[in-house]
């Protein structure tokens, strides 16, 4: 309270005592004149009404106490009555706190996650304007990429825009050398104007200029704050500051400000020409760069113009270019924001919408408690009626204990969400978009007030209003066992309104049991995919060669051999491969080819994936040969004549008979971007999920690396010991071959296929907790309601044991009635969970949402545990000692 | 000053003694009680530790309203006198008094 309200309080209080003062003065000297019309003198009459008078305090207290000096005055007794109330009942206050600890908690840490990721703009100024621009189509073979020409394209035509740029689509890999170890840091590409698109400045030199950004310019770069900390000291000086990339030196020229995440997170250094991708050959970089595209919409211009403006340029760009139909499919619009997130904002918001139901459950279990305790407080609560206190005020007194209760709840949530939440961040295997922007701010405080002020209305109204019933007639009739009445009554529908909350707790429990257990099986399945390869003891990492020292294919090449044949004698090594990307890494490349013999059906770019391999590397992966032979160290020399080897899903492509039908070994194809000519098929091998274990197999074909080396290549190791004890004597193999050259992302191969379903996983494990948490609750509603039934039918049962009934009598009637209960909850959960495992459809693989083993499954778990939870009970029931009970 | 304590059953009723009395002319405090005794033929005494917080209560749920005056020998009296709310809240205490009493009436009768 403020020391001005604290004034404020006293004067008025002043104010009253005063008129207080005054009134009674005047009963007191009226008393006088009484007395003294009676005889006695005026010390007598003085002294008599003094006496008759009594306490004057007390009542100047009393009068306090009825008078209320508005809210405030009123809430603080309220405050402290319910504090002493519940410090009466210490084992209540703490069921009721935790309970709904877990519930609150629970909500503030997954809204914290959706705030952090879904809801929070993006940290740039108006980043409602920003949008992003992507080819529509969103074909498997070139998903969603944008072209250095519709970029340019698009700067003279559109006008919707204040600046418009590229990004490369992925980051790059660069070895960063010059003074000390050289290192692997994250690159990003992207056109001159990024920063002024995004509205942000550096925090030390300058930006892009244009001409930094044309072919052949000048090498420039700009870094993170933290790779300027890092590496150079923070020196408050750029000048001469320079940074060695894959063997290319780069004027440094500007400092983006710490935190700055874009276009990807981790990102240490930007450089210009973002179509100059280090993974593709100089002639293909224009047409087939990947990028995408960004801009800033002009004041003024809403997204649905853009649009209109996007469709006109597509047509024109169509009708322009008919053949390059493949790469210069329509692009659309979209805000920046949504683009980022779009892939796991179904999955946070079901999870939100999880916990939601626990906290339904937390509030179900609480207003139980609140409905028992009532009952054994009615005499009080009566008497406080009767005695002139209004039901309003002991409605509001109620209220406030449920806010206290609340509140403290609240508190304890919020400290649980820290830890839920330390827990989530740290787990590896999952990758959040915005990952770092999660945090407990502002906003999920005041989320979490507002939620326990509305948790405590919630589960406190109820009570409050049942607790205030009886009339001057009802307190009249008590009999023993306090409030026996009230009790199990039955309302309208026959059913108490503690049975319905227990219906309510079980039938919600169901439907996250159901949510649960479908993704769980989900991820079973995913797990019984076969990947095509023998995972375990594989140990991976990624080897980037800097494209200015590896400018050639043979210098490619021949590092390529030299590290394999070291590698391979390493003892504890069982073999070594390289090749260009591992199953559900990036690194993808599709290109055009042509069967010998076949007709050419499809016009234009195939973009069938081509892997280059060096020759052991189909039995290093454990993928299983299944006809002619594997590739062989004479296969991989310059200038042999030139081998392929075929995945079975390229077999039944193009012999759509296989595995019956002509034999693809002995055919050949024409690969237009190899230098040579046709590829002899020389075998054919099983199929690998190479673009995840949830999505189909494609047809690939591969190559001897001699012809078309990567210069992003992953090393694959098979070791007979754990996989990560060998990465130094790796690392060293490699160091032999190149000093200078750096590795990145070491591995095994279960961790990136672990990785791959990542996010299943943390909603999967998610959703589980709550379920569990839910099923928990559950079982102490049952429990509850049922302990609380059987002490307060004491007396009944006991007459029942009197009159012949048997033990086993009493416990069925109990148990039946738990179950009773719990039929009815699992009956409308099942029809709950139907209507909304839906939602989750799309998160799900090769699960139906309506599996009726799951559903059947999970009742009958209910009804158990329901069974379990009523038998204490029940037993206790059945062992009431009649003779006691009656007395 | 031999009167008998009423206890609760007062207690709940004395809202009721004291609108009826003001229905004639508004009043103060002391003179609220003394008209109680008095019609009561002295059956009915009202403390005065009971009276207060009674009038202050039921200012507060707005039956009667409260001004300062002058007596008849101009001292300062704070005075009472029945609101509309007062009025109807009178009408319903009146019907459940009725009713208790009538109830009373019958089990006296029967048993």
């Amino acid at each position: 309270m403020t020391r001005g309200r604290l004034r404020i309080r006293a004067l008025v209080r002043r104010h009253h005592d005063q008129e207080l003062q005054d009134e009674l003065q005047l009963h007191m000297k009226l008393l006088e004149d009484e007395y003294r019309a009676q005889g006695m003198t005026e010390a007598e009459a003085q002294a008599a009404a003094r006496r008759q008078f009594g306490n004057a305090t007390q009542i100047k207290e009393q009068s306090h106490d009825l008078f209320a000096f508005g809210f405030l005055d009123d809430l603080f007794r309220d405050l402290r009555f319910a504090a002493r109330s519940l410090r009466k009942s210490p084992a209540f206050a703490a069921a009721a706190v935790l309970t709904l600890a877990i519930g609150i908690g629970g909500n503030t840490a997954m809204f914290s996650v959706i705030h952090g990721v879904l809801l929070r703009p993006l940290d740039y100024p108006d980043p409602d304007r920003l949008v992003f621009l992507a080819r529509e189509n969103p074909d498997e073979v070139t998903s969603g990429r944008f072209s250095l020409e519709r970029l340019d394209e698009m700067r003279t035509a559109a006008r919707s825009y204040t600046g418009l740029g590229a990004f490369l689509a992925h980051p790059e890999d660069v070895t960063f050398s010059g003074n000390g170890d050289p290192e692997v840091l994250t690159a990003a590409r992207v056109s001159a104007n990024f920063a002024d698109i995004l509205g942000v400045r550096p925090v030390l030199g300058r930006s892009f200029l244009a001409e930094e950004d044309t072919s052949g310019g000048p090498a420039v770069a700009m870094i993170s704050a933290e790779l300027w900390k890092r590496r150079f000291g923070a020196d408050p000086s750029l000048a001469g500051k320079t940074a060695i990339l894959n063997s290319t030196s780069y004027a440094i020229i500007g400092v983006l400000p710490a935190g700055f995440q874009f276009p990807f997170p981790a990102v240490d250094v930007w450089v210009t020409r973002p179509a100059e991708s280090s993974n593709l050959e100089p002639t293909f970089r224009r047409c087939c760069s990947p990028l995408f595209g960004f801009a800033r919409l002009k004041p003024g211009v809403t997204l649905q113009q853009a649009r209109s403006e996007l469709n006109v340029l597509n047509e024109r760009y169509a009708t322009a270019y008919p053949n390059k139909r493949v790469y210069a499919g329509p692009l659309r619009l979209t805000q920046l924001k949504d683009q980022l997130t779009e892939n796991v904002s179904t999955m946070l918001w079901m999870l939100l919408g999880a916990v939601g139901f626990v906290l339904l459950i937390a509030c179900a279990n609480v207003a139980s408690l609140l409905m028992a305790r009532a009952t054994s407080r009615s005499r009080e609560l009566a008497m406080r009626t009767a005695l002139g206190a209004s039901r309003g005020r002991v409605i509001r007194q109620l209220l406030t204990e449920s806010m206290v209760l609340a509140v403290a709840g609240g508190m304890l949530g919020l400290l649980l969400a820290r830890f839920l939440f330390g827990v989530i961040t740290s787990m590896t295997a999952f990758d959040l978009p915005r990952a770092e922007e999660i945090h407990i701010d502002g906003v999920v405080l005041g989320f979490t007030v507002a939620l326990s002020i509305a948790t405590g209305a919630m589960f406190g109204i109820v009570p409050a209003l049942r607790a205030v019933r009886p009339s001057v007639v009802d307190m009249l009739r008590q009999s023993g066992a306090a409030g026996a009445g009230t009790f199990g009554k039955r309302g309208k529908l026959g059913v108490s309104t503690w049975g319905m909350l227990v219906v309510a707790q079980v039938a919600l429990s169901m439907v996250l049991l159901v949510g649960a257990a479908l993704m769980m099986k989900s991820l079973a399945q995913v797990a019984s995919v076969d990947p095509g390869l023998q995972a375990a003891g594989l140990l991976t990492m990624r080897i980037p060669l800097p494209a200015t020292r590896y400018d050639t294919f043979e210098k490619r090449a021949a590092f390529f051999d030299e590290l394999v044949r070291r590698i391979e004698t390493v003892p504890g090594v069982r073999g070594a491969t390289v090749v260009r990307k591992l199953p559900t890494t990036l690194g993808r490349l599709g290109t055009n080819l042509q069967i010998q013999g076949q007709e050419i059906a499809e016009p234009g770019h195939l973009g069938i994936a081509l892997q280059s391999i060096t020759p052991g590397y189909f039995r290093v992966l454990g993928i299983p040969l299944k006809r002619g032979r594997e590739l062989t160290a004479r296969d991989n020399t310059s200038g042999a004549p030139p081998a392929v080897i075929i995945n079975e899903s390229f077999a039944r492509r193009f012999w759509s008979a296989y595995p019956g039908g002509e034999d693809p070994v002995g055919k050949r194809i024409k690969v237009p971007i190899l230098d040579v000519g046709p590829l002899e098929i020389v075998g054919v091998v099983g199929d690998v999920h190479e673009r995840g274990l949830t999505r189909n197999t494609e047809p690939q074909f591969y190559i001897p690396q001699w012809l078309y080396p990567p210069n992003n290549a992953y090393l694959a190791v098979r070791t007979e010991q754990e996989p990560l004890r060998s990465v130094s004597a790796i690392r060293a193999e490699v160091r032999a071959v190149d000093r200078a050259q750096a590795v990145a992302d070491i591995r095994t191969m279960d961790m990136i296929l672990a990785a791959s379903v990542g996010q299943q996983h943390l909603a999967t494990w998610l959703l589980g907790l709550f379920a569990g948490t839910a099923l928990l609750l559950a079982m102490v509603g049952i429990y509850g309601v049922l302990a609380y039934s059987v002490a307060q039918r004491t007396q009944e049962i006991g007459i029942r044991r009197a009159l012949g009934a048997q033990a086993s009598d009493i416990l069925t009637n109990v148990m039946g009635h738990g179950l009773a209960l719990a039929l009815a909850g699992v009956a409308l959960g099942i029809g709950g969970a139907f209507a909304l495992t839906r939602i989750v459809t799309g998160l799900l693989f090769r699960t139906s949402p309506t599996d009726p083993a799951t559903f059947a499954g999970i009742a009958l778990l209910f009804i158990m545990v329901a069974l379990a939870a009523s038998y204490v009970p029940a037993r206790r029931a059945a062992t009431v000692d009649p003779m006691r009970a009656l007395r | 000053m031999g009167h008998r304590k009423s206890g609760e059953l007062l207690q709940g009723t004395l809202p009721l003694l004291i609108l009826r009395v003001l229905v004639p002319e508004p009043n103060h405090g002391f003179a609220i009680a003394r008209r109680i005794q008095q019609i009561s033929k002295d059956v009915l005494r009202v403390e005065e530790g009971s009276l207060y917080p009674a009038l202050h209560k039921m200012e507060l749920e707005g039956w009667i309203a409260s001004e300062w005056g002058l007596t008849e020998n101009h001292r300062k009296a704070k005075y009472y006198k029945l609101t509309r709310t007062g009025r109807k809240q009178l009408k319903h205490e009146t019907g459940r008094w009725d009713a208790i009493a009538g109830a009373i009436a019958a089990i006296l009768q029967e048993a």
